[in-house]
């Protein structure tokens, strides 16, 4: 060979990257930075301030630092069992669909070739989890021992590690062709183990790494085991290149390709349904129970089979989401305000996962258009199955609150408001999917947003339906503030069920009537347009 | 000499069969057709041969080489249906990093030719990805062909071509079976099946057929059972 081929992949990287520089807009670039630290920036700064600067009680202090290693821990647990299964399905890493025609299927090296993608996926995953771990450390360190830039240190740590586990378990995982269910079970094993832990307090397998958390407050030179371990995995990860299967960094470069579009252009129903392609997630062929013959609207009739044919991995998702909701209401009781932003983040996942029915129907315009019935009644009918489907979910939320509350006096509340939080919480992921959907009152020549307004409106169509979930969760505070002051829990739990509730219909009624308004807007946009063109031509 | 050899090479989705257990040798040199219906079975043994799908049992070889391995790449160029390109790469830089990949040096006078052969020296400076779907099948072929090979497999390359695309390629086919290529042709396109040596037939993933193209109703062989 007369020049070595890594040396013209490296060329061939370095000519890619200057195109792109080439291509980019920096004031466009420069735009979106700002609008990013705007939001980005803002949004850490009100929850570092909506954090109680109190430090908690001796004996909250006494139960952290028995439990936390344990339960920090149960992170770690559940991306270990994350890390067995991307790398199962053939993860962690994603080639461009080129790469693997051209590059991967030419006499290279492919170790050395995927060396660059691997540090990549290392890093971005250890640079997100240092910040989110940086984040969570800052907002312990206003209530624990110790001070909130040691708390932002270890939670880096633990971040960095934590990513560095589940990079290197992925890519050892997928080297060695773990099967699907052999990843489950030993992940599902670990999380078991760690549970153990957490209840009966033995030795968690995630225990040293939870600890690493917490040296913000105290430090056991025993925990760097953990982040020596991570670098071990990821080395062997590494180490185990060769053995990457091209059938699946096939199979996930269209794949991959789709996501990123998908995020860049903040289409989270898009994003969701690619996760679950690139997870090989396939609806059930038979569906786990017929719909019942009673059932004879064809709109509800879809909708169920829609339901009935989830498959078991997206049940036991949902489920964690509403277990997840749960806890972290209970959490907001009891003091924790800023677990408010998690519980609305769980509901609209969790919304975006059960209305299934209506996001099949908005990622089919054509025929939705053909059908001899107005859209807004139509999307509305598919709310029904999904609505309905979130029962048992809002059940499993309420149990998880009250066992984390710990006393019989919640149970009323918990149930009480529980139903009604989650419906309107996934009422969030209702307007995501309807926000995204294809707007067939609008026409090309029809574009009222001006330019300069296009990044605000597109902050406001990520942030709007974050907005309905976090005040769907934000019922809870009605129940903390009359803990607080002694009055019924109850009551107010009847309040904020009320007002929950309220915030439902009126998403249902925007569903059903909006595309009416928007065509109403747009005809007196239009009528104001040929005024004002008629009184500027000369008569 | 043995250029493609398959022992019980195998490939189920789930439950679903796609590929019965196959035991096939190609030969140095020779031109294969390979037909069958839709969902038959061809492009899942092409892309197992190409070391793009891992086969559920059994093996492939290319040359005496696992497929896959570096030295099967080396002597193996794969023609695909779905054509990709780099989105910020002209023609011309695709045609450059394929050849220097493949070790060759004097590239530049081999892709004038093979443009100019295939008509798109016009286009050579300009990103593939906006071409059109027949534009973009012209593309893929020279980047298959500037690269040196001994054995091609190509997916439905006809898909798309126009007649002077279609004629350029049967053109680049006998030059490369001249200097000895091997050369194994999934299609759709029934006229061409009398140009070559050998027909094989897959049949809901079972081969149905193998000899030559003359002893048989072609037509019959891509009927679904």
């Amino acid at each position: 060979m007369s020049e070595n081929a890594l040396d013209v992949l490296h060329d061939l990287r370095r000519r890619r990257k200057r195109h792109r520089l080439d291509d980019i807009e920096w004031f466009d670039a420069a735009y979106r930075v700002y609008l990013v630290a705007l939001f980005g920036g803002g949004t850490v700064l009100w929850i570092s301030s909506s954090v109680v600067d109190s430090t908690l009680s001796d004996r909250a202090v006494a139960d952290i630092a028995r439990n936390g290693p344990a339960l920090i821990g149960m992170v770690t647990a559940i991306a270990f069992l994350a890390a067995l299964r991307s790398g199962a399905q053939g993860g962690p890493l994603a080639l461009e669909a080129p790469d693997v025609s051209y590059v991967m299927l030419s006499p290279v090296d492919r170790a050395r070739a995927l060396l660059r993608p691997a540090t990549q996926r290392v890093r971005s995953a250890t640079y997100l989890a240092a910040t989110f771990g940086a984040i969570v450390g800052q907002l312990a360190g206003r209530r624990l021992p110790g001070t909130p830039v040691a708390w932002a240190a270890s939670g880096v740590l633990f971040g960095i590690t934590t990513a560095m586990l589940w990079a290197g378990t992925a890519l050892v995982a997928h080297a060695i062709r773990l099967p699907l269910w052999t990843a489950t079970s030993i992940g599902l094993a670990g999380v078991a183990w760690q549970s153990a832990a957490l209840v009966w307090h033995i030795p968690g397998p995630a225990n040293l790494d939870g600890s690493l958390a917490m040296w913000g407050w105290r430090q056991h030179p025993i925990d760097l085991a953990a982040p020596l371990l991570a670098l071990t995995f990821v080395a062997a990860g590494v180490g185990m290149l060769q053995l990457t299967s091209l059938d699946a960094l096939a199979r996930r470069s269209s794949l991959v390709a789709q996501l990123r579009f998908a995020v860049t252009m903040q289409d989270l129903r898009t994003v969701i349904l690619l996760r679950r392609q690139l997870n090989q997630e396939q609806t059930r062929g038979r569906p786990w129970v017929a719909v019942p013959r009673w059932v004879g609207h064809p709109i509800a009739r879809r909708g169920m089979a829609s339901v009935a044919r989830f498959p078991a991995t997206r049940l036991v998702r949902i489920t964690v989401f509403a277990a997840m909701a749960g806890v972290l209401q209970a959490m907001v009781v009891r003091g924790t305000t800023p677990a408010l932003i998690g519980t609305a983040l769980m509901l609209f996942v969790l919304g975006l996962e059960v209305m299934e029915p209506l996001s099949q129907e908005v990622d089919q315009p054509d025929r939705t258009d053909g059908l001899p019935i107005e859209r807004g009644e139509l999307l509305v009918r598919h709310l029904i199955a999904p609505a309905l489907t979130l029962v048992p979910f809002a059940v499993v939320a309420a149990v998880c609150a009250v066992s984390v509350l710990g006393t019989t006096s919640a149970i009323a509340p918990a149930f009480i408001l529980a139903l009604p939080t989650v419906l309107a919480g996934a009422a969030g992921g209702v307007v995501s999917i309807v926000r995204d959907a294809p707007d067939p009152t609008r026409t090309t020549q029809q574009a009222f947003v001006p330019p300069e307004m296009a990044g605000l409106s597109n902050a406001f169509r990520i942030g709007l339906p974050i907005l309905v979930s976090t005040l769907a969760a934000s019922t809870v505070l009605l129940v903390r503030q009359a803990e607080r002051l002694g009055t019924s829990t109850t009551g107010a739990a009847l309040r904020g069920a009320i007002g929950a509730s309220l915030l439902t219909l009126l998403i249902t009624y925007w569903v059903r009537r909006r595309d009416h308004w928007r065509r109403k807007i747009r005809q007196f946009m239009a009528d104001g347009q040929s005024y004002a063109k008629q009184r500027s031509t000369p008569a | 000499m043995t250029e493609l050899a398959t022992r019980q090479l195998t490939k189920s989705y789930g439950d679903r069969p796609a590929l019965e257990p196959l035991t096939l040798d190609v030969e140095s040199g020779a031109k294969v057709a390979l037909v069958g219906h839709n969902g038959s079975g061809k492009t899942t043994l092409m892309k197992m041969a190409a070391g793009l799908l891992d086969p559920t049992d059994g093996t492939v070889q290319i040359g005496r080489h696992p497929a896959g391995s570096q030295e099967a790449r080396r002597l193996l160029s794969w023609l695909g249906d779905m054509p990709t390109f780099y989105d910020d790469l002209s023609l011309w830089e695709h045609l450059e990093f394929v050849a220097r990949l493949h070790g060759v040096a004097d590239w530049q006078g081999d892709a004038d030719e093979l443009l100019d052969q295939i008509g798109l020296t016009a286009r050579r400076d300009d990103i593939p990805t906006t071409f059109s779907r027949g534009l973009r099948q012209k593309a893929a072929i020279t980047l298959a062909f500037i690269r040196p090979f001994r054995l091609m497999l190509v997916d439905e390359p006809f898909v798309g071509l126009d007649e002077p695309g279609k004629r350029a390629l049967l053109t680049l086919f006998d030059a490369a079976s001249r200097r000895g290529a091997t050369l194994l042709i999934a299609t759709h396109e029934l006229t061409f099946v009398s140009q070559v040596g050998r027909l094989l037939a897959l049949r809901d993933g079972k081969l149905v057929y193998d000899g030559a193209p003359a002893d048989t109703d072609v037509h019959a062989l891509v009927l679904p059972s």
